[in-house]
């Protein structure tokens, strides 16, 4: 098989002097969705922003395309198109929704190609298209994930993260992201999402990791890990 | 009337100025979170810029203004690459904005005596960047130099709004300004936009100080008290918004303006800095300022 896009060795990384993720190890091929789950506080989000470069990993490596990239600052990593929609969704609080997607497409070609992406994420989130105008620390739960969503597929990426797509959505937003998701997996864009149980991830899922205390300790297709039963107990969600 | 016009005209010339050199100020602070103490230096440099090629070298104004644009952009960058950027990677383990007050006001020292080392400290007369005037309505006069000064200065602030508020890096300004992470996310290149934008505020500066010279001096310590004024505006209007420092510079034109007129220049300051006294008391946010977190 094929180098894997994103491969991370026996990465360390946490605040000060509490290490958070330990020795993790994962790999996500090219075109392939991966869903990392967890508990709260295990290190989800950590992960994702040492990946991100938001915070320095105090071990390990992280192999981006071949390229190393652990220690490199985030504005780097953003270059070698890795796009993170983080937790809390980032947005610019005292800008437009629309001024947030252009910052979305802040790197140079896809600043060139800004209203051709301005109008395909419009067409995909006619929500967002709506509260174009509208500053965006006055927007709502959903219509915040939405946009930043939004501002994420304003550059083309290698790959693309998402921490908790699902949080604080009602139904039809749920299906709005979970469409846009499958619709870039289809496009053979390369996927890493987080989420708390993988409720929603059946469809678009290749492999599934469980976080725990800072390290994966088990992965899997959907199909293996729905049908192991310690992991179905603690993770499958409410549908169960 | 006559008094209605000459208050008029007199806020208009005294806000644009003050707007000029608080709305760097107020910049800096939105993205960098530091007060910048040198900006008063680079008024007075502004000025002996104006007094070089206006006066040393009968030069076009024009390029009096160029320049002093020019110089002051170069020697902020220089500012902010000495005194903070070596600084930002521990933002988070010092007070970062008590540490850069002081080392930009380290900076400003040394400045000023270098120009007093250099031009000695006698105050030199720098020639209006226009001469002349016009006779606004009975007894008012209004010198070009006062409109030029206006105009330019709006014209400063005007593009600086617009650059910041359309324009790709001017955006990204903005955005670092608002959520630092978010911005890095996104690609913008954080390290290379501080010095920029230091540069950028302390243009305005020079360039005020260039019309502040002809108005009164240049000389080493030209810049004090323009530093202290904006400094005042920038925390009435409410630190780090731009909306709020321009509104709070013609405010305090406006009484400043008034109290002149009515009640003589000998209370126009006790009774600007009582008004002050009273709005931050119960506004401790400024005019404009949010409560919480100042953005840009
Ligand atoms: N800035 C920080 N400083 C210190 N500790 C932190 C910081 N951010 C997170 N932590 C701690 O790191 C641990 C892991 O947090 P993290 O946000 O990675 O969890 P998570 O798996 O994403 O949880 P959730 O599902 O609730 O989002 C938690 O114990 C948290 O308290
Ligand atoms: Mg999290």
């Amino acid at each position: 098989m094929s180098e894997p896009l994103l491969s991370v060795r026996r990465l360390s990384a946490g605040y000060g002097a509490t290490t958070v993720v330990r020795e993790l190890d994962l790999e996500v091929r090219a075109g392939e969705s991966a869903v990392i789950i967890g508990p709260n506080g295990h290190g989800k989000t950590t992960l994702l922003r040492a990946l991100n470069g938001l915070i320095r990993p105090s071990a390990g490596e992280v192999l981006l395309d071949g390229e190393e990239i652990a220690g490199r600052p985030s504005e780097q990593i953003a270059r070698l198109g890795a796009v993170l929609v983080p937790q809390g969704d980032g947005l610019f609080p005292e800008m437009t929704v629309e001024d947030n997607l252009l910052m979305g497409a802040f790197l140079g070609q896809s600043w060139r190609d800004r209203r051709r992406s301005l109008a395909h994420v419009y067409d995909l989130f006619p929500g967002v298209k709506a509260r174009a105008d509208q500053q965006a620390r006055t927007l709502s739960g959903g219509e915040r994930r939405l946009s930043a969503l939004g501002r994420a597929l304003m550059r083309p990426s290698t790959i693309l993260m998402i921490d908790e797509p699902s949080l604080g959505l009602a139904p039809v937003a749920l299906d709005a992201v979970y469409g846009a998701i499958a619709e870039l997996k289809s496009a053979k864009t390369t996927i890493l999402l987080v989420e708390e149980n993988f409720t929603h991830v059946g469809g678009i899922a290749d492999s599934i990791h469980v976080l725990e205390m800072g390290s994966i300790t088990r992965s899997g297709s959907y199909k293996e890990l729905s049908e192991d039963e310690g992991v179905v107990a603690a993770y499958l969600g409410s549908i169960t | 009337m006559t008094d209605l016009v000459g208050i008029l005209v007199t806020t208009v010339i005294l806000g644009s100025i003050y707007g000029l050199v608080a709305i760097g100020m107020t910049l800096i602070y939105g993205t960098l979170r530091i007060l910048d103490m040198s900006q008063g230096s680079m008024v007075m440099i502004g000025s002996f810029v104006g007094w070089g090629i206006l006066v040393s070298a009968h030069w076009n104004p024009v390029l009096a203004i160029v320049f002093a644009f020019a110089a002051t952009f170069v020697l902020g960058m220089m500012t902010q690459l000495v005194s903070v950027q070596p600084l930002m990677g521990r933002r988070k383990a010092i007070d970062f904005e008590m540490v850069t007050f002081i080392t930009t006001f380290a900076v400003a020292m040394i400045l000023e005596n270098v120009a007093l080392e250099v031009f000695g400290p006698q105050q030199r007369n720098v020639t209006p960047v226009v001469s002349g005037g016009v006779n606004v309505y009975h007894g008012v006069n209004l010198p070009y130099q006062s409109i030029a000064m206006a105009a330019i200065s709006i014209l400063l602030m005007g593009g600086l709004g617009l650059f910041l508020g359309k324009t790709r890096w001017g955006m990204a300004i903005r955005a670092v300004a608002q959520d630092l992470d978010a911005a890095r996310l996104m690609g913008v290149p954080v390290s290379k936009l501080y010095p920029v934008t230091m540069g950028l505020a302390s243009s305005l500066a020079g360039v005020a100080g260039v019309f502040l010279g002809a108005q009164f001096f240049a000389y080493p310590q030209a810049g004090d008290l323009p530093l202290l004024e904006a400094l005042i505006v920038v925390v009435f209007g409410g630190l780090g918004s731009l909306p709020g420092t321009v509104y709070a510079a013609y405010v305090i034109g406006l009484i400043q303006a008034t109290t002149e007129v009515f009640l003589g220049t000998t209370w126009s300051l006790p009774i600007l800095y009582g008004v002050i006294l009273f709005v931050l008391i119960f506004r401790p946010q400024g005019l404009l300022g949010k409560p919480s977190e100042a953005r840009l």
